[in-house]
């Protein structure tokens, strides 16, 4: 989106190989590119509204200074805590985010990974108040849309408004995905599988990923023990579907996967 | 027990960077017969590093601690698929010494020694075992020395069973569980009983068997008590049998050492080790009971050399690298042949793409990029325990430019060859321009005939096979130079 630092500038004028998560084989980093005044950063969320058709640059310049650039979280701090009121949505510019939600007894539930161009914060509009907490699980990079702002930009800008609903809706989408009476093996493609896609949907590699999330974080959100995801990616890598790395996993053969998880994803 | 082991575990481990799928490619070529070339080698006779890790140990530094250790720890835990665990224990008491000897290890013929020790192994197995997640299994077990026999069979067996308790050891088939072991004072009961432990993998210490060389060196071992132990190993279902030697020794002749050298092939070990003595009395003060008028001068040593190398090539043994020779079935020749073979710090291995776990004094381990290494003596070692503490005293981490010359180091030393474009895309860099540096020093080498420079790869020649390290510090950005020489390493063979 906007830029507003020079270094995130100078970040975008090397696009060959982007380290920004760590140490990785070439398709592994996963920040996007920067827009400007008037174009968007590659993978942001709203870019959408003016491709189309192209909003005339008044409109974009206003959309653009409702949008504040936040980051970088380093790995393990807080974008936001459950029970903060609620005032903007974010947008991952770059790295991962987890939201999660802690029970009375402490045990946290992981509710999703976050990429970049994916929103987050959209289900605390009611009743403003964040209902999970977010956490960068690498360097990550936001962008803060003030809420309040938004909604009234909505109010005038119709591609605004529709971008809003189908983000809200997709949100709702997401949360049936893990629902239903899947096997290990199918709920690990799955995900493997949907990681991929989303990235792929950003610009990134559609077959290597890294995963910045520690297996235990994959084990909450898919509701299987630690054990299990490391012992089905093993048995995976060695069916040759996949080829593991430390946390580099590249899809070897993506086919296989998309029939192992296609009872989740196509739903 | 040999003294250049000792270095080896010194001065550190392999490393694996960035191991992806094993490499396939062109391997079997890459592993010509080494070729003696005495003046080749005469010239290339410098100190340096056997990088059995890189950075080498030296680099380590005081200020990483407990801290840094368990954050490794934890963060190892993390990976989709954490590592598989292999775990060295040292065990630092010998009944005498050997007089060629350059290991952290202490003289004593006290027993009750090894019950203070052991009590802080213990301590260290129990505050080391819950930091790493249970599923990952224990593939690897070596006990090193010092003398790990030293230990009676009921010490050895609660030491074991402490440790399966709280790691989780991987099935018999599945594991490479190793010791070291003086036959002076083990027999075929005490074998037995490792086997009944999980032990598959022996490594016998002779150096010489010669009756002169012996005396002078203070270990007087008959060839038919090696033999022993080795048979019953066989017998008792051990993968593996390794014997090592020394050349370089007061008083070997090449025809003394032609003598132990058959005796050796005849007990037919699956691996054999040759070291090279390196004196240094000024370092290790048990090495000032030899008379130094007594060694081998330079000429002698390249002939032993040339000698040891001609004799087991013939004999059947592969080269594998530095001081190692296995025989075509055993699993380091195979891991050669496919391309999957690792240095660490226990020499070669096949099993590399584990996570190291060091116990014991000196002990060094390798957890994802950070290396750590024990307190060197016994009083900081059980300092450490006895206040609750882990004994990690120095380590490092590796970043970025130390990983990638790693795994250039960790090509040479284990295949021969570097095969660029992999290797470019390991790293996403421009081998050229990364190397420009190296590349110069390498292309002395290539005029040398040490090694071969093509647009697609790094290769040793046959000549070049025997002085793998001296290609190897090419990469080595730690080495002062332009003397390219660094005090306190032992010669390059």
């Amino acid at each position: 989106m906007l830029h507003r630092s020079t270094r995130m500038k100078a970040i975008a004028a090397a696009p060959a190989p982007l380290h920004a998560v760590g140490a990785g084989r070439e398709p592994a980093p996963h920040m996007p590119d920067d827009g400007d005044e008037l174009h968007f950063c590659s993978t942001c969320a709203f870019g959408s509204v003016c491709m189309p058709r192209g909003v005339d640059k008044s409109a974009l310049a206003e959309l653009h200074c409702l949008v504040e650039h936040v980051g970088p979280y380093r790995s393990g701090e807080t974008i936001f805590r459950a029970g903060e009121r609620f005032g903007a949505i974010y947008a991952v510019r770059g790295g991962t985010v987890k939201t999660s939600v802690t029970d009375d007894d402490g045990r946290e539930q992981v509710l999703g990974f976050h990429l970049p161009g994916e929103m987050i914060g959209l289900n605390a509009i009611h009743p403003a108040k964040y209902p999970c907490d977010a956490i960068a699980l690498d360097t990550a990079y936001v962008c803060r849309f003030s809420f309040p702002a938004l909604a009234t930009l909505a109010q005038r800008i119709p591609e605004v408004q529709q971008q809003l609903f189908r983000l809200l809706s997709a949100d709702i989408g997401k949360a049936a995905l893990l629902a239903g009476d899947h096997s290990a093996d199918e709920r690990v493609a799955a995900f493997l599988v949907g990681l991929a896609e989303r990235y792929a949907a950003r610009g990134f590699s559609r077959t290597a990923l890294r995963l910045s999330m520690p297996r235990a974080d994959i084990a909450n959100y898919l509701r299987l023990a630690a054990e299990t995801v490391s012992r089905v990616l093993r048995r995976f890598q060695d069916q040759g579907l996949i080829a593991v790395d430390g946390r580099d996993v590249t899809l070897t053969d993506p086919a296989a996967l998309h029939h192992l998880a296609r009872n989740i994803i196509h739903r | 027990m040999a003294l250049s082991d000792s270095a080896e575990r010194g001065l550190l481990t392999g490393i694996k960077a960035a191991e992806a799928a094993p490499r396939h490619d062109a391997h079997m070529s890459s592993h010509p017969v080494p070729v003696f070339d005495a003046d080749l080698i005469a010239r290339y006779d410098v100190v340096g590093p056997r990088y059995t890790s890189y950075p080498t140990a030296p680099e380590f530094d005081a200020r990483f601690g407990e801290a840094e250790y368990r954050a490794a720890a934890r963060a190892s835990n993390e990976d989709p698929i954490p590592r598989r665990l292999s775990i060295y224990v040292h065990v630092p008491f010998c009944f005498s010494p050997c007089f060629y000897c350059g290991c952290a290890r202490i003289i004593t013929r006290d027993r009750s020694k090894a019950e203070a020790y052991l009590a802080r192994l213990h301590r260290e197995i129990e505050l080391t075992a819950p930091m790493f997640d249970r599923d990952r299994q224990v593939v690897q077990l070596h006990f090193g020395g010092g003398t790990p026999n030293f230990l009676d069979g009921r010490q050895m067996a609660e030491l074991v069973e402490s440790m399966s308790r709280q790691f989780t050891f991987a099935h018999d088939s599945a594991r490479e569980f190793g010791i070291e072991l003086d036959p002076r004072s083990a027999d075929a009961r005490y074998v037995a009983m490792l086997a009944e432990h999980g032990f598959n993998r022996l490594s016998v210490g002779v150096q010489d068997f010669d009756a002169d060389v012996q005396a002078a060196v203070n270990r007087i071992q008959s060839v038919e008590e090696t033999r022993a132990v080795i048979d019953a190993a066989r017998e008792h279902g051990f993968r593996s049998t390794s014997i090592d030697l020394i050349y370089g020794l007061p008083r070997q002749t090449p025809a003394s050492f032609a003598r132990t050298l058959e005796q050796v092939i005849a007990i037919r070990p699956d691996r054999i080790a040759t070291y090279g003595y390196a004196h240094l009395p000024a370092r290790f003060k048990a090495q000032r009971q030899i008379d130094a008028v007594e060694l081998p001068d330079a000429a002698e040593r390249l002939a032993l050399l040339g000698l040891t190398i001609r004799t087991l090539t013939d004999a059947g043994y592969r080269y594998i690298g530095m001081d190692h020779f296995a025989l075509p079935g055993d699993e380091l020749s195979r891991a050669q042949e496919h391309g999957t073979l690792q240095r660490n710090f226990q020499g070669y291995s096949t099993h590399g793409s584990c996570d190291m776990i060091g116990l014991g004094m000196t002990s060094i381990g390798r957890i994802g990029d950070a290396y750590m290494q024990n307190a060197k003596d016994l009083v900081g070692y059980y300092a450490a325990l006895d206040a609750g503490r882990l004994p990690v005293a120095r380590g490092m981490i590796l970043d970025e430019d130390d990983r990638i010359r790693a795994d250039a180091i960790q090509r040479i030393m284990c295949d021969g060859v570097i095969e660029i474009a992999p290797f470019e895309a390991r790293h996403q860099i421009d081998f050229a321009d990364y190397f420009a540096h190296e590349l110069n020093r390498l292309r002395t080498l290539a005029e040398d005939g040490l090694v071969v420079l093509s647009p697609t790869r790094i290769a040793a020649t046959a000549r070049g096979r025997l002085l793998l390290r001296i290609i190897a510090m090419c990469f080595d950005a730690y080495l002062s130079r332009p003397h390219e020489i660094a005090p306190g390493y032992s010669k390059a063979l």
